[in-house]
């Protein structure tokens, strides 16, 4: 199999799970009791009017019907209207994307940049002191509830010991440098409460992927041949042992780092679609809530062909065959 | 005269040496015995079992709180032992009435999605024309992001306690089907089962007597795990505003906390349903894992 096929594939299941996502989120629009033109109307309003909403809507229509329609819609990026903000869905969601986007990234990347020296460090000596303690922290680090990470850190960092502001992404009446300083001031706090309830995870996997990779023979082999224990450890071992933390990234960190950015920006009230959604749970705003289900499961498929294909870059064996 | 004459007492060094020699007692007593010398599985074990006392005997710890109290935010003492809300209601009760109301939700959500997920895994197994659609649903709602879909539903369907188990059951069958299915694909082509098909055409009765019990331990294991993941969803859920927002819940003391603008002055209204989150979840992970360990020794090594 070329790589070529192999990224054509990948971006086929990618654009299949899309589909999935839309054709879910379409049936439970219509299916589910939250009858829209119940959401956007009073319930005091004659039944004259309401018909006249629902052609409105072209929710007069059979499901087949409305199915096309909305895909075709989707196509066009007309995501609806929000019921609460009055103005095209995904404006709103344009304007909140970049926010967690920085945000999900900067926590990526310190997941990252912590992650691999630490399983590192755990796997070459497995079973020493260092080795338990991350064991311990890691294990304890998945069983946080994100809310409570980031009300702690806010309670500590950002209220008694005042390091760090406490809410928003940045600080009003900055320009220029000032206002870079603000925005990444903002972000320590929001972004340490994701790295740490994830950072368990990750470290786990690469400990453990290495730890497999040094029983190997090439390990031994290279050993063998005078080859330095540290160019060993981080040269050949930990190439084969990315590869499972690569599919990691892609599939669970990214998951649950949406689920974790949802309640981490409600804590810090960080202007970005997880507060987006919060705010629109309180009004019942559908369009909204649709909306932003499918640009996250579009950023998450996107992640994942990403992840896929870097995958496919580091695995000579992709290109010979599945 | 009984059958059940005592059998002589076994010398622990000949034991030692022959290992064939504990194989007499069950696989499940032996895993027992294994598990009861972890010290981390069996503080684990009692952690959870009393939060699932709080939970079933909080009518009797604390009364339900409701209407107002006359100390809004005060800290906790003697008569508050966890402090008082912003209604000045005891943070004490909530908990554990809170305990009860996750532990409900967490148990009824695991059940539903444990026997459906299972019912599909083994299912598929066995019918491998099934297997490619319930493979390919498995593998797509894997890849979306669950939180979000769980928000989506919840607030379509209005939040009540029977809409948060049945959306956190909805969208945590999969990885119970996926868990499971892996391994029951290796029971069904065990020469047993092609055995058992010489002697019966009923493919429930196979499925029933050999294909089930062969997945038992990983579906035990996939109850703890299930139910603590679904504790975190129920959690988040009412940390939105989506729960029950009739009964108390852990999430639901941080949801009102965070409302009332309170979490920046009264440390102990969070504090204290976080440690209940985190020791509900950290219980039921390390219960799982010394389980493994104790089902199969060998894993310990790696």
């Amino acid at each position: 199999m070329s790589l070529l096929s192999f990224v054509l594939k990948r971006i086929g299941r990618g654009l299949l799970t899309i589909w999935f996502a839309v054709t879910v989120t379409f049936l439970m629009l219509r299916l589910l009791p939250g009858d829209p033109a119940i959401a956007i109307a009073s319930t005091n309003m004659t039944p004259a009017i309401r018909a006249e909403l629902l052609r409105t809507y072209g929710l007069d229509q059979p499901l087949p019907v409305q199915y096309v329609k909305y895909l075709g819609q989707l196509l066009q990026g007309n995501l609806g209207i929000s019921f609460s903000q009055n103005i095209p869905v995904t404006d709103s969601l344009m304007e909140m994307l970049p926010w967690t986007l920085l945000l999900v990234g900067a926590s990526l990347v310190v997941t990252v940049l912590l992650g691999i020296p630490l399983g590192v460090a755990a796997a070459a000596r497995a079973g020493g002191v260092l080795d338990r303690l991350v064991q311990v922290v890691a294990v304890t680090g998945q069983s946080l509830f994100v809310p409570s990470v980031g009300i702690l850190l806010l309670y500590v960092f950002g209220l008694q010991l005042g390091w760090f502001p406490i809410g928003g992404a940045y600080t009003d009446g900055t320009y220029g440098g000032a206002w870079y300083v603000s925005v990444i001031s903002h972000l320590v706090l929001p972004s340490l409460s994701l790295v740490l309830v994830q950072l368990g995870s990750y470290v786990l996997t690469v400990r453990s992927t290495l730890i497999e990779a040094l029983g190997e023979d090439y390990v031994t082999l290279a050993h063998a041949n005078g080859l330095p224990g540290r160019r060993v450890l981080w040269k050949h071992a930990l190439r084969n042992a990315l590869l499972p933390t690569t599919t990691l990234i892609g599939l669970q960190i990214c998951l649950y780092l949406v689920g974790g950015v949802i309640l981490i920006e409600t804590v810090y009230a960080y202007p970005g679609i997880g507060r987006g959604i919060y705010d629109a749970v309180i009004r019942l705003d559908f369009p909204l809530l649709q909306g932003a289900f499918l640009l996250l499961a579009a950023v998450v498929v996107v992640v994942n062909m990403i992840t896929d294909v870097v995958y496919g870059l580091l695995d000579p064996r992709v290109k010979v065959g599945s | 005269m009984t059958m059940t004459e005592p059998t002589p007492p076994v010398d622990p060094v000949l034991q030692a040496a022959l290992p064939a020699a504990s194989a007499v007692d069950s696989p499940a007593r032996n895993t027992w015995r294994r598990f009861l010398r972890e010290p981390l599985g069996v503080a684990a074990l009692v952690v959870l079992v009393s939060l699932v006392f709080v939970a079933v005997a909080a009518p009797l710890l604390a009364d339900y709180p409701t209407g107002y109290g006359n100390a809004v935010l005060s800290p906790p003492s003697g008569a508050n032992w966890f402090g008082t809300d912003s209604l000045g209601l005891d943070v004490y009760s909530e908990v554990v009435w809170g305990a009860r109301q996750s532990l409900l939700v967490a148990a009824a959500a695991s059940v539903i999605a444990i026997v459906f997920g299972t019912l599909l895994a083994v299912l598929g197994a066995y019918f491998r024309r099934l297997d490619a659609v319930i493979s390919v649903v498995v593998d797509l709602t894997l890849s979306l992001p669950v939180l979000p879909l769980m928000i989506l539903v919840a607030a379509l369907i209005g939040p009540s306690t029977i809409t948060i188990i049945l959306v956190i059951a909805a969208f945590s069958w999969p990885e119970v089907t996926r868990v499971v299915r892996s391994q029951a694909l290796a029971v069904v082509r065990l020469p047993y089962v092609d055995a058992a098909r010489l002697m019966t055409s009923s493919p429930a009765w196979i499925i029933r007597r050999h294909v089930i019990p062969a997945v038992m331990p990983l579906i035990l294991v996939s109850v703890v795990l299930t139910s603590s993941r679904a504790v975190l969803s129920a959690a988040g859920l009412a940390f939105l505003g989506l729960g029950d927002p009739n009964t108390w819940s852990w999430g639901r003391i941080l949801y009102e906390a965070q409302q009332a603008g309170a979490m920046s002055t009264a440390w102990w209204l969070p504090m204290f349903p976080s440690l209940a989150i985190f020791l509900l979840v950290l219980a039921s992970t390390l219960l799982s894992t010394a389980y493994n360990d104790a089902r199969n020794p060998r894993r310990n090594k790696s």
